[in-house]
């Protein structure tokens, strides 16, 4: 039975024909998510197509392919697209759709601004591809260090705008998430109610509005450096390179953790719906997200170690402590899985894939963390190696978790299982052949960011194998645009709840309607759903606390804000 | 699929409609808003105090003054702090007033603001033009520039706020009960001020 | 593979790819469907072409600044059209805010309010 009744009056004006109109001028937050969604899959197949081509030159020795100044803007458009025109804006994507639904909320706190954030994006993007067409773009490596970028052409100004208008999109839904977050919740949900995936989005917006302005300073003072006779960064007219290095880090580090927090909080939702089981340990969870949010602002050096500049004691001890909240989080994995009933769906794969993949990424981490260590791979491919396994194995796998996990609430549809499966098992394998290589090639001295190497440095054999792993996962892209397509064209309705989830975002239609709810389920705990499906017989909750709650929750909304 | 009855509490919803619908608990939602605006531009000003610092160090003790003939004109700004700080007290004159719901008052004290904001810049311009250095003049003249110049464009950005604000209350839009928007821009100010505070105290007092 | 021929390569591939997903998902024109209306106490915004206008004329802006040529502080003929666009979008944007601030709270009576908008004239 449909949960939302739709009951328009007679002659409420009819919905728009030219869906391009109602696209551009939307300010809907899951029409909004859907267009981050869509324009972040774009930005990733292209920055895509730039790993395929890094990974082709560098199959075996020699330059065949690219130049040295192709190669170079190659593998820095690659990082930025990933980072900053894929990854967040797709968890942005599902943030936007989701985190209201779950809210139990019509919108996000402030709509247009929503959309602002949103148009920003491509834009922005726009602007850094654009180098392309003015004579190259950036070729300075994502993290743009000076005095390296004093000397690039039009294309690395347009890199350091395009960056400012992302940045401006990032704290201005930074700030739409937090309000939200704390201005928009259904009567009863108190913050220890709020879905997992809600305090990861909250305590990420809070980096981001803090930290995404420090490289908003950094890269103004760049463009000064580079335009107006400013001497920031360049040694030769009395600046500091360090400093960059110090505010891009500063930034950063925070900014790794905006990547991986949200997919950690995807991963918080789908395991227990897979596993019929709540979440293991929700107060530890939300702790632990707390102090990540907290200890990543301590860390930043450890990107410089090397650079003779930096106290090594305080950054790698700060550094091996984030670790445990993150162990303390894998725990919580863990304990969810145990002896739960498990349902290998394709979002349950993609989720178990992060829990391992990211574990490998964090032990490379927490080698990392070493000086000893670092002083000896830095800028090597073990650190290469490193990123891939957190921020693909991590990130990636998180978003397309959420992919067949939402797709269905989006679209009506679900995605097609079997093909979802061989999407995931050539991703998930190409993945592993393309990335595990890269940190025997780094122990054994192969620096990053070359475009060439000697045939008798015996790195060729690991690097074909890397690059046979990069095509899979490209290949792997095939089935999942092909699934994506056919089920829109004639997919398998799904039904409000196809999961049988926990949370409110279920408890609607699929797709909602525009202002998402026409009545709420009472909201007790942080799986409002569950409840109202299967009742209040779990231990915990007497009819007598019911009682209380009720009244409680309807007369008391207090909250700080 | 179970079919499910949604259990909405008769009694409740009403009030629960109430409550939210006034935003009746805690902080207004646009002053959320703002205040959490005022904490991304704190940590932009960070950054920008941080490249100050950096540069200050990696000059020799007594080597870090705007390169020669330029100079830096203290009683000038001393008097620039004075009327920032001023405006800022006019201002809060305005938010009680309009607390106690006298718009004529708010009216009053928002314009002597505006007029206080604009002497500001109109001051800061006249500096720029006596001081003798530019921007690309050492990394003094840099780091100089760079945050004196975006104080001056936020303060822009407040004179902007503030108008909307008097052209509001002269059609007679703001209440006791409703008047958001005159509480968000004094909070925009108040930070204003008191980054050109920190910028005085660091550039023209520390040295 | 020279740069530009690479970069209009990305360009070409990035639009079909943007033709094909929106035509395969766009609604089919068919009969008006009648807009659910929200349950009382909520208020939507109603859609705006302001934010893509912003966005434009930000980046107008931006490129202005980025393609300024020598002694400079932007090229004129991009920064000016996006700061003029940007000043007058956000006037817009503010009024129209306003606007629709005053015909909530207005034209409601108790028991109504605004939930999406409940803000005194910021921009939202």
């Amino acid at each position: 039975m449909a949960t939302t009744t739709l009951e328009p009056p007679a002659g409420a004006p009819a919905y728009q024909r030219f869906w391009v109109l109602d696209w551009l001028t939307t300010v809907d937050h899951k029409k909004i998510g859907i267009l981050y969604i869509v324009n972040s899959f774009l930005f990733f197949f292209a920055a895509g197509i730039l790993a395929l081509v890094v990974r082709s030159e560098l199959a075996v020795p020699g330059l065949q392919i690219v130049d040295q100044d192709t190669f170079n803007q190659a593998f820095t458009m690659h990082g930025t697209i990933m980072l900053f025109l894929f990854i967040i804006p797709a968890l942005s994507g599902f943030a936007n759709y989701i985190v209201p639904l779950q809210l139990g909320a019509p919108d996000m706190a402030f709509p247009r601004i929503n959309a602002l954030s949103f148009w920003l994006l491509p834009l922005g993007g726009g602007l850094i591809f654009s180098g392309y067409l003015f004579g190259g773009a950036a070729a300075e490596g994502w993290t743009g260090y000076a005095p390296l970028t004093q000397q690039g052409g039009v294309g690395t100004d347009l890199w350091i705008i395009g960056l400012l208008l992302v940045g401006t999109a990032s704290i201005l839904g930074a700030v739409n998430f937090i309000t939200t977050v704390f201005k928009m919740r259904a009567p009863g949900m108190t913050l220890f109610r709020m879905p997992i995936f809600v305090w990861t989005v909250l305590v990420t917006a809070v980096l981001i509005l803090l930290a995404t302005p420090v490289l908003a300073a950094g890269l103004i003072a760049l463009f000064i450096d580079r335009n107006y006779g400013g001497s920031f960064f360049d040694p030769s007219v009395g600046g500091n390179p360090i400093l960059w290095q110090h505010i891009f880090w500063f930034f950063g580090h925070p900014e790794v953790y905006i990547v991986i927090l949200p997919a950690m909080g995807v991963v918080s939702e789908v395991l227990p719906v897979f596993s019929r089981k709540p979440l293991f340990g929700y107060k530890a969870f939300v702790f632990a997200t707390i102090a990540i949010g907290f200890l990543s602002w301590t860390v930043w050096a450890h990107h410089m170690f090397t650079t003779g500049a930096v106290f090594l004691p305080f950054f790698s001890f700060m550094t091996a402590l984030i670790a445990i909240p993150t162990g303390i989080k894998m725990f919580n994995w863990l304990a969810t899985l145990w002896r739960g009933k498990l349902m290998l769906t394709t979002a349950m794969l993609f989720a178990l894939g992060f829990i391992s993949m990211f574990l490998i990424g964090g032990i490379s981490g927490v080698m990392l963390a070493s000086p000893p260590i670092d002083f000896h791979v830095q800028d090597t491919y073990f650190v290469v190696a490193h990123l891939h396994y957190v921020f693909f194995g991590g990130s990636v796998f998180g978003v397309f978790a959420a992919t067949y996990y939402w797709f269905p609430k989006m679209t009506g549809k679900k995605l097609n299982e079997p093909l979802g499966k061989v999407h995931f098992w050539i991703h998930f394998i190409g993945f592993n052949l393309a990335f595990f290589p890269m940190h025997q090639l780094g122990l054994s001295g192969m620096p990053r960011r070359v475009s060439d190497y000697s045939p008798d440095a015996g790195w060729t054999i690991l690097n074909m194998v890397s690059t046979v792993g990069a095509f899979m996962i490209a290949v792997s892209i095939l089935p999942f645009l092909v699934n994506v397509v056919a089920t829109f064209i004639n997919g398998e309705p799904a039904g409000d709840d196809p999961w049988e989830g926990n949370t409110l975002e279920w408890a609607t239609t699929s797709p909602p309607p525009p202002y998402n709810f026409d009545r709420l389920p009472p909201i007790h705990s942080e799986r409002p759903l569950f409840f109202l499906t299967h009742g209040h017989g779990h231990a915990a909750e007497r009819p007598a606390d019911l009682e209380e709650d009720e009244a409680e929750d309807v007369e008391h909304r207090k909250g700080l804000v | 699929m179970t079919a499910r009855t949604m259990q909405a509490h008769p009694a409740g919803e009403e009030a629960a409609e109430a409550a939210i619908a006034h935003g009746a608990s805690g902080m207004p939602t646009a002053l959320v808003g703002m205040l959490l605006f005022i904490a991304s531009e704190v940590m932009f000003f960070g950054g920008l105090f941080a490249t100050y610092f950096s540069a200050r160090a990696g000059v020799p003790a007594g080597a870090w003054h705007p390169p020669e003939p330029g100079h830096l004109d203290l009683p000038l700004a001393a008097v620039l702090t004075a009327v920032l700080v001023a405006s800022s007290f006019t201002m809060q004159f305005g938010v009680w007033a309009i607390r106690r719901g006298d718009p004529g008052k708010l009216r009053l004290w928002t314009a002597i603001t505006l007029g206080l904001g604009i002497l500001f810049l109109a001051g800061q311009l006249y500096d720029y033009s006596q001081l003798g250095f530019s921007i690309a003049d050492s990394s003094f003249g840099t780091v100089f520039y760079t945050l004196t110049g975006f104080h001056g464009a936020h303060v822009f950005g407040g004179v902007v706020g503030l108008t909307i604000v008097l052209a509001r209350t002269t059609r007679g839009q703001f209440t006791a009960r409703n008047h958001v928007a005159v509480e968000a821009v004094s909070m925009y100010w108040h930070f204003v001020d008191v980054v050109w505070i920190f910028v005085f105290s660091t550039i023209y007092l520390l040295r | 593979m020279s740069d530009t021929a690479v970069g209009f390569l990305i360009l070409g591939i990035g639009m079909l790819v943007v033709l094909g997903i929106v035509f395969a998902i766009s609604s089919r024109p068919g009969p008006a469907t009648p807009r659910p209306t929200p349950p009382p106490g909520v208020h939507l915004p109603p859609p705006s072409f302001l934010p893509v206008v912003l966005s434009v004329a930000g980046a107008l802006l931006g490129a202005g600044l980025a393609f300024r040529g020598e002694d400079q502080l932007a090229n004129p003929f991009l920064a000016i059209p996006g700061l003029l666009v940007l000043v007058l979008g956000a006037i817009w944007w503010v009024r129209a805010a306003n606007r629709e601030w005053q015909e909530t709270e207005h034209g409601s009576h108790a028991g109504h309010g605004s939930r999406g908008s409940h803000d005194d004239g910021a921009a939202h």
